[in-house]
């Protein structure tokens, strides 16, 4: 059903009647657009990445040891915010000029879901561990458990990092030779180039 | 510009660079390398971001310039060894084709006003919280001309120059970001209609593939949206409070110091597509 969607949507979604490309299409062919918007996809990086980086070093009692920690996420995290945003928005941009292709990507996959991880550990420091925020505000350390949501947030934001970079690359593109679980981990029996076995090659 | 006519004598050796055994062993990992050299132009760009706002009058200015500068040196430090050696590494199994790019001098010519502007005149305001020392005025010099050098070639090289857009994006975001009140909502409003006319104006009134009027309408509006965003930036430089962290030169080291790391970045980003 998902990929029956991101057909419609690739091919489909304002393709005129008289059979010109499609929005999707239309994206993708355009001649510095595209571009623009993976260049500011990575170069939004440096706003995100870099300044959740120092929230995160501050948690760890690394930076800024005497300036509370309510203070600097105060002026840090709205710049984080705008880092997020755009990253968000040119990256659903990015998915929507080429929806099957990452779709079909084991490392877009699982990009998601350590975005997904990523984002989970933010709710659980805002929804619980900041709750007792008054008593470690002013500690150049905070406590371990702080600590510990400042690393696994650096951990998940870099995985991010690594597998988006990895999407460019086509060693594990269906239709080639890959390992039984890659074709299912990426559901490559459906998608055009269907799936090769290596094992089943070597047999 | 290539490196290819600049430094013509170098083919040989280039040639030869993808051969060695360090370039083929990084060839086998170059996405782990390549991912490498964006987190180390992240934890830069972080550091050098906050830093710099602080200069500008924006973000952490509860805190003196010179506790920022303590602070974020190391990191700074971290994020600029990172992208040389990563750089380094990655342009190995690529040289070849690195020394045909019309973006890649770009690039390095960024990166040295970036060091430059750094090192020489950034990090020395903070630590005197807003003082520009004798040595430091002489590194700004140099660090203009520098930048105004890859402005220039960024500009005028075919194929590299839509990624000016960047640059032009960035500086709107700083300057969002360092106006305030009524002034931010005018204009953000006039960037909107701005790029709303932009689009009407490329996308209806010309056809998106006929990039012979294209072409010129986007530099126009080029022009225009760099009108827009110095003017309110002026504003801001001249109309700044007194204050030592505030005077417009700091708020101007602030402002271009940024910027030059974010056209080393587009520039870099752009050897993939000029």
């Amino acid at each position: 059903m998902v990929r029956d969607f991101l057909v419609w949507l690739q091919t489909d979604l304002g393709r005129g009647a008289d059979g010109a490309q499609s929005w999707s299409e239309a994206l993708l062919g355009t001649a510095n657009f595209w571009g623009l918007l993976e260049g500011t996809h990575l170069l939004s990086l440096m706003l995100f990445f870099g300044t959740i980086l120092i929230v995160d070093l501050r948690l760890l009692g690394a930076v800024f040891r005497n300036t509370p920690v309510s203070e600097v996420s105060a002026k840090v995290l709205p710049l984080t915010v705008v880092g997020f945003l755009i990253l968000v928005s040119t990256g659903l941009a990015l998915f929507f000029a080429k929806p099957l292709v990452y779709y079909h990507n084991i490392w877009f996959r699982a990009k998601l879901v350590f975005l997904g991880l990523a984002l989970l550990n933010v709710v659980v420091f805002h929804y619980s561990v900041q709750r007792g925020i008054a008593g470690w505000d002013a500690l150049p350390k905070p406590p371990a458990r702080v600590r510990t949501a400042a690393v696994l947030s650096l951990a998940a934001w870099l995985c991010v990092i690594f597998l988006g970079r990895f999407i460019a690359y086509e060693w594990l593109e269906c239709g080639k030779p890959i390992p039984h679980w890659v074709n299912v981990a990426q559901d490559c029996a459906s998608s055009e180039y269907g799936a090769r076995d290596v094992a089943s090659l070597v047999q | 510009m290539r490196l290819a006519e600049l430094l013509p004598g170098l083919a040989p050796a280039v040639n030869a660079l993808p051969d060695l055994w360090l370039a083929q062993a990084i060839k086998a990992q170059f996405s782990a390398w390549e991912a490498l050299h964006l987190v180390s132009m992240s934890v830069l760009g972080g550091a050098s971001i906050i830093l710099n706002l602080r200069l500008i009058g924006v973000g952490m200015t509860n805190e003196p310039a010179s506790e920022i500068q303590r602070n974020l040196r190391v990191w700074i430090n971290v994020g600029v060894i990172g992208i040389l050696i990563t750089g380094l590494l990655i342009a190995l199994p690529d040289a070849r084709r690195l020394y045909n790019s019309t973006a890649f001098p770009v690039k390095m010519l960024a990166l040295l006003a970036g060091v430059i502007l750094t090192y020489g005149v950034s990090l020395p305001v903070a630590r005197a919280d807003g003082d520009m020392p004798a040595p430091a005025r002489g590194w700004w010099l140099a660090g203009l001309a520098a930048t105004a050098l890859v402005l220039f070639f960024f500009a005028t090289t075919s194929g590299l120059n839509p990624g000016l857009f960047h640059l032009l994006a960035a500086a709107a975001l700083i300057v969002l970001f360092a106006i305030h009140g009524r002034m931010r909502w005018i204009y953000l409003a006039g960037l909107l209609a701005l790029f709303g006319l932009h689009f009407a104006a490329t996308h209806v009134l010309i056809d998106p593939y006929d990039f012979a009027r294209g072409d010129p309408t986007n530099k126009a509006f080029a022009w225009v949206y760099a009108a827009w965003i110095l003017g309110f930036a002026g504003r801001g430089l001249f109309g700044a409070r007194p204050g030592a962290a505030n005077r417009p030169l700091v708020q101007a080291v602030g402002y271009v110091t940024i910027l030059v790391w974010v056209l080393a970045a587009a520039a870099g980003r752009w050897i993939a597509f000029a």
